[in-house]
């Protein structure tokens, strides 16, 4: 009687054990998802920051290149007017887009280029392209780990029970590459 | 698969710092008692509790502050937050450790003209990263960006705790060895021995064995940390030819004439006192075998 009553204790805590470590790894991954956002986030609210000091750097040099200054401003614009998630995506890529063209203009401009303060935006900007591109890369991890586990046996069931079963979506661009600003000197 | 891998690796290095961490305990507190057997038998119930009580704080100041020891030893200097001239290093770092995501370690510069680099710490919370002056001279972005790679992966992996530890005990053991074979030449002539001669015997072999069993520790970790770091970069950079690019360059320009302790050589992304060349002595895998690895990715 009394190894009846012992099974069945160790049933129970072993359950309670399973059950308790899916909910929390299920909560742990889908709050890694939600930092791994707000990392993308972060960085590209430092890039918006030094769009203007860059136009205004730009500018003094660049006379005859009005249009490509202009495509920056607006695509800055339309990134922090973004209010889906796709929208934001889309204009980053042409921000990051426009910047490219940017930086291939002033290897034109050898004045420019050899200003101080055009090669300090110009590292701290593509520094950030890098980062994008790796928070990015974190956050589809983070994705992929979170739907692979509430997609199969067990996670599945227990996804269900605390309202996580729906899949995260991912970052992607297309034929957005890793190193899109690469400018050597 | 890679992830679970990954874990494993994680697990494995806790567990193995936990028993380093025993097993150096044990020995040190072995070997200072077998040293107060033989100056002074008397005292040796005292001596055993002196050397049990110094040893954990030993283990655990080597736990809290090893890393400040190793990068004192390897004359690392730290880096301003914002420092201009290192704003490419600073960039990559936080960049890979947001790739990897682990906090951004602090970061470390040493001066040298040879191109290596090391990471530290107790954990990702509390970790540096070190690289030399040659490295920043003579390897473009990418190849950085490899090395770099490198030593985030060790970081994340839990590798530098157990690194670290191994250099900080290493450096005691050694010394504590070398004072037991000393302290006995000295005892011996003093006077002849009657009791705890077993002792002796057996703090003898402890003290001639202890140095090879802890060098033999550092031979077993390093390569197959390596090679996992190496994947680990790759995985990170998603770029297997910078860090094989940054390897060849190494064989190219190091000579091995960092002449940092030995006791923290295992640290480095390759050996800091031999030459790439001299394969007798290597405590790193042969840089060749991990650029074949790296080119086959």
């Amino acid at each position: 009687m009394i190894w009846l009553i012992l099974a069945i204790v160790l049933i129970v805590l072993i359950v309670a054990g399973i059950c308790v470590y899916y909910i929390n790894k299920i909560i742990v991954l889908s709050n890694r998802i939600d930092n791994a956002w707000s990392q993308i986030d972060v960085q590209l609210k430092k890039r918006a920051d030094l769009v203007p000091n860059l136009v205004e750097t730009v500018k003094g040099y660049m006379k005859h290149e009005k249009d490509a200054i202009k495509m920056v401003t607006e695509a800055r614009e339309r990134m922090l007017g973004a209010t889906s998630m796709k929208e934001r995506v889309k204009a980053e890529g042409e921000l990051t887009k426009a910047l490219k063209t940017i930086f291939a203009i002033a290897e034109n401009y050898p004045k420019l280029r050899a200003s101080e303060n055009f090669r300090l935006l110009q590292e701290q900007l593509e520094g950030i392209e890098n980062k994008v591109a790796y928070a990015r890369q974190f956050y589809n991890d983070s994705v992929l780990r979170f739907n692979n586990t509430i997609s199969t046996i067990p996670g599945v069931w227990f996804a269900k029970i605390i309202g996580k079963d729906k899949q995260r979506e991912y970052f992607e661009i297309a034929e957005e590459e890793r190193k899109p600003v690469k400018v050597e000197f | 698969m890679e992830k679970i891998s990954f874990y494993d690796q994680i697990a494995k290095n806790k567990r193995n710092s936990i028993l380093l961490a025993a097993f150096v305990f044990f020995i040190l507190s072995l070997l200072i008692y077998v040293i107060g057997e033989i100056l002074a038998p008397e005292f040796s119930l005292i001596f055993l509790i002196f050397a049990i009580f110094f040893v954990l704080l030993y283990t655990y100041g080597t736990y809290m502050y090893g890393d400040k020891v190793v990068l004192a030893a390897t004359n690392a200097k730290p880096i301003k937050e914002d420092d201009k001239n290192y704003l490419h290093l600073i960039n990559t770092v936080e960049g890979l450790s947001i790739a990897a995501g682990i906090p951004k370690p602090k970061i470390y510069v040493i001066e040298s003209d040879e191109i290596n680099a090391f990471a530290t710490g107790r954990n990702p919370e509390n970790a540096s990263i070190a690289v030399t002056t040659g490295l920043l001279k003579n390897l473009k972005r990418d190849e950085i960006e490899g090395v770099i790679g490198h030593e985030i992966s060790h970081i994340k992996n839990y590798d530098i705790r157990f690194m670290t530890l191994v250099a900080v005990m290493v450096g005691l053991v050694a010394i504590l060895s070398h004072l037991l074979l000393r302290s006995m030449r000295y005892g011996s002539r003093r006077e002849e021995r009657k009791g705890g001669s077993l002792l002796i015997i057996i703090g003898l072999i402890l003290a001639l064995i202890s140095p090879i069993i802890v060098r033999l520790v550092q031979f077993a970790v390093s390569r197959r940390r390596e090679f996992l770091a190496d994947a680990s970069s790759v995985e990170l950079t998603r770029y297997p030819e910078g860090l094989a690019s940054a390897l060849e360059k190494i064989m190219k320009i190091n000579q091995g004439k960092m002449n940092v302790s030995e006791a923290v050589s295992h640290l480095f992304f390759t050996d800091p006192n031999r030459s790439p060349l001299d394969k007798l002595y290597a405590t790193h895998p042969p840089i060749e075998e991990r650029i074949k690895i790296l080119r086959s990715m």
